[in-house]
């Protein structure tokens, strides 16, 4: 830990924006690229919305991003819509950059160029803070199960909660009525009822995890990004999840990285595969693997295995 | 929220009780004990146990207000003892105030000045000699550099021992910036030789024991003002950012102005600690701002159990009454008592007292219910 440069404890699987530097693009812009970005977050223009989402209900646009560590491009011109109400799977292999876009839509990294727009808010979200971010309803899911362990199943929802956050509405104002009946609602929707006054460092590792979404839920997400949520559950736990995930959409955006295929096309109504940066390919799940150059990147690997 | 809701959420009934016992016996018992009873026979107090007395929980406030932010927020302040000398010495400015022309020069102003053969006061020891002024500065001027000091470190999400450390160096800077002379406050020696607060002369059993009483009421009043904080939501965020910082900020939390709120908060108690421990002990001088008197401060919430606050306040009063009875006892020995203190508590009751306590009886309540209720009661 550096003594003054803001540090995060919480994922450190791949770079994360602490060490990114600036180094000019090395692909060449395209003449309909955004200006350099000034430090202020930019209004986002109409025209290059329209353009983008051509007609679509969509509720967030990564336009063409690029990040790079140290030389690696982590993320390539990249360039990913997503529908209002769509529960999306974002599958690729180890270092195509799954993380970095997530990192890139909550304001942990800084990309080198591009922006990302939430429908609606006018405003690029790149510059603007994580928990800024977070409160406009963008809300992640971390692969570790990072709840607060001292805390109760109903504080950690109560934490979670959306609205007041400044010190004096925590100092002085209680639950509302409506505000308990969100959370009694929340711990119906993850299964967790019984568990409610139980410290959430006692739950199982599935238990944790769904009481990290249900925290998102009761954050009244509008997009819902969820990295690798089955990572380490039993077959059970991994069962309930699929369920969970798929009740979330509709309400909600929901984004989810993944890794187990078996997982993905138990869920997975479209999917985006990513490859050095960038999206190889998009649709069904049997479009995309009908697609040869995905054979060849990805799922080759898992037939070659299978 | 009723009244009793709110009561209850501060204590439990059980905890209520005990409140009341210790607040019985500190404000009422105690002193009564010291103005009706004979100190010879065996159950009278005497004066000089009564300031030590009120010395001692001046030093349990400080050490509730080092727990709020120790064992609440997860940030160490080995500096603490900068904002208890703070408002030791705006207390001490008034009370020097009180003395002139009875002292050794009798001059108006006060000795160290003379002796230095300063013409006037300077200019910041103005206003001091109204009590309401002096008081408003016991809590304001710590509050201040809490608010500032705290501004920048937590904007720069400085954490963990490099806090610690920064905050050491705080109170070893200040200790040296009030040894010189010319910080006008009386240098080497600092300020003594108190004769009067607000009228009171010091030298009087009466005067000695409200201000050992004022002493406990601001020990009680903190105490339940910290559990306010920590009871609120505003204290489960503080224990959050404890925990998981980056997960509250994800959460949309700014952990910065909660910090921000609780340290400074913390400092302003320790203010007030530090401007009744002066009238009582008579001298504040620079040796408040050594670093060793910030880190015994740490010492106290750890022996006691950190995170529990009543166990921080109960660590200020056992550290200190065995450092008193040592030092008289057996002089040469304490330090080692401290040291192996240190270590026993590290080492085998790292929640303090308190935690061991709290485990004996959890343990027990957990082996009498898994005896009534077997197996599925608990999902």
């Amino acid at each position: 830990m550096t003594l003054s440069a803001p540090t995060n404890t919480l994922e450190d699987d791949e770079p994360s924006g602490d060490r990114m530097t600036v180094e000019p693009p090395t692909v060449p812009l395209k003449p309909s690229s955004p200006p350099p970005r000034s430090r202020r977050s930019r209004v986002v223009s109409e025209e290059r919305l329209a353009a983008l989402t051509q007609g679509r209900k969509a509720v967030l646009c990564v336009d063409d991003v690029s990040v790079s560590f140290d030389g690696f491009k982590a993320l390539n011109s990249l360039t990913l819509i997503l529908d209002a109400g769509e529960l999306r799977c974002v599958i690729g292999p180890n270092g195509a950059g799954k993380t970095t876009l997530m990192d890139v839509i909550t304001g942990k990294t800084r990309p080198d160029t591009g922006n990302v727009y939430l429908v609606g808010h006018g405003h690029d979200l790149i510059g603007q803070s994580e928990s800024d971010i977070a409160s406009l309803g963008i809300c992640r899911k971390f692969q570790r199960p990072t709840v607060f362990q001292g805390h109760t199943v109903f504080e950690n929802l109560e934490l979670a909660l959306a609205g007041k956050r400044t010190v004096w509405q925590a100092l002085f104002q209680g639950l509302t009525k409506l505000d308990r009946e969100t959370i009694d609602e929340v711990l119906q929707t993850i299964g967790l009822k019984d568990a409610r006054e139980r410290l959430a460092g006692e739950l199982s590792h599935g238990q944790k995890q769904w009481l990290e979404i249900g925290m998102l839920l009761a954050q009244k997400p509008r997009v819902l990004l969820v990295d690798e949520p089955i990572a380490g559950m039993t077959h059970a736990e991994t069962e309930r999840t699929a369920e969970l995930l798929v009740s979330l959409a509709g309400e909600r955006t929901v984004v989810v990285v993944e890794h187990d295929m078996a997982f993905v096309r138990h869920i997975a109504k479209k999917v985006t595969v990513l490859h050095e940066g960038s999206v190889l390919a998009e649709g069904t799940l049997d479009e995309v693997q009908a697609n040869a150059r995905v054979v060849e990147v990805y799922l080759g690997a898992e037939h070659a295995k299978g | 929220m009723s009244a009793l809701a709110f009561a209850r959420r501060l204590l439990s009934p059980r905890g209520w009780i005990a409140f009341g016992v210790l607040a019985f016996i500190g404000t009422v018992l105690i002193p009564t004990l010291n103005s009706a009873v004979s100190p010879e026979s065996a159950l009278g107090v005497s004066d000089r146990v009564i300031t030590l007395l009120g010395k001692f929980v001046c030093y349990a406030t400080a050490a509730i207000a080092l727990d709020l932010i120790w064992g609440f927020a997860g940030m160490l302040s080995l500096g603490h003892g900068v904002f208890f000398a703070l408002g030791g010495y705006a207390m001490g400015m008034y009370l020097m105030l009180g003395i002139r022309g009875q002292g050794v020069y009798r001059s108006n102003l006060p000795d160290f000045m003379v002796f230095l053969d300063w013409k006037e006061l300077p200019w910041f020891w103005h206003g001091f000699d109204h009590f309401a002024f002096a008081m408003f500065a016991v809590m304001w001027v710590p509050g201040l550099l809490a608010y500032a000091f705290g501004y920048f470190a937590f904007r720069s999400r400085i954490r963990g021992v490099y806090f610690s450390i920064i905050t050491q160096a705080l109170t070893y800077a200040l200790m040296l910036l009030f040894f010189r002379n010319d910080t006008g406050l009386g240098g080497n020696n600092g300020l003594t030789d108190f004769k009067q607060l607000y009228g009171y002369p010091l030298a009087l059993a009466s005067t000695k024991r409200a201000l050992y009483v004022l002493s406990v009421v601001v020990l009680l009043l903190s105490f339940l003002l910290c559990r306010v904080i920590v009871t609120s939501k505003a204290g489960r965020v503080l224990r959050a950012v404890r925990d998981a910082e980056s997960r509250v900020m994800f959460l949309g939390y700014d952990p910065r102005s909660y910090k921000l709120f609780a340290w400074t908060f913390s400092a302003v108690l320790c203010g007030i600690a530090g401007a009744l421990y002066v009238p009582q002990v008579g001298i504040i001088n620079p040796s408040e701002l050594q670093p060793a008197n910030s880190i015994e401060m740490a010492i106290w919430a750890a022996v006691g159990g950190r995170g529990t606050l009543f166990g921080a306040a109960l660590g200020a009063f056992v550290v200190n009454g065995a450092k008193s009875w040592f030092t008289v006892a057996l002089p040469e020995l304490w330090l080692y008592v401290l040291g192996a203190l240190f270590i026993t508590v590290t080492l085998f009751m790292p929640d303090g007292i308190v935690g061991a306590v709290q485990r004996f009886v959890e343990k027990r309540a957990r082996t009498a219910a898994s005896a009534r209720a077997p197996e599925g009661a608990t999902p």
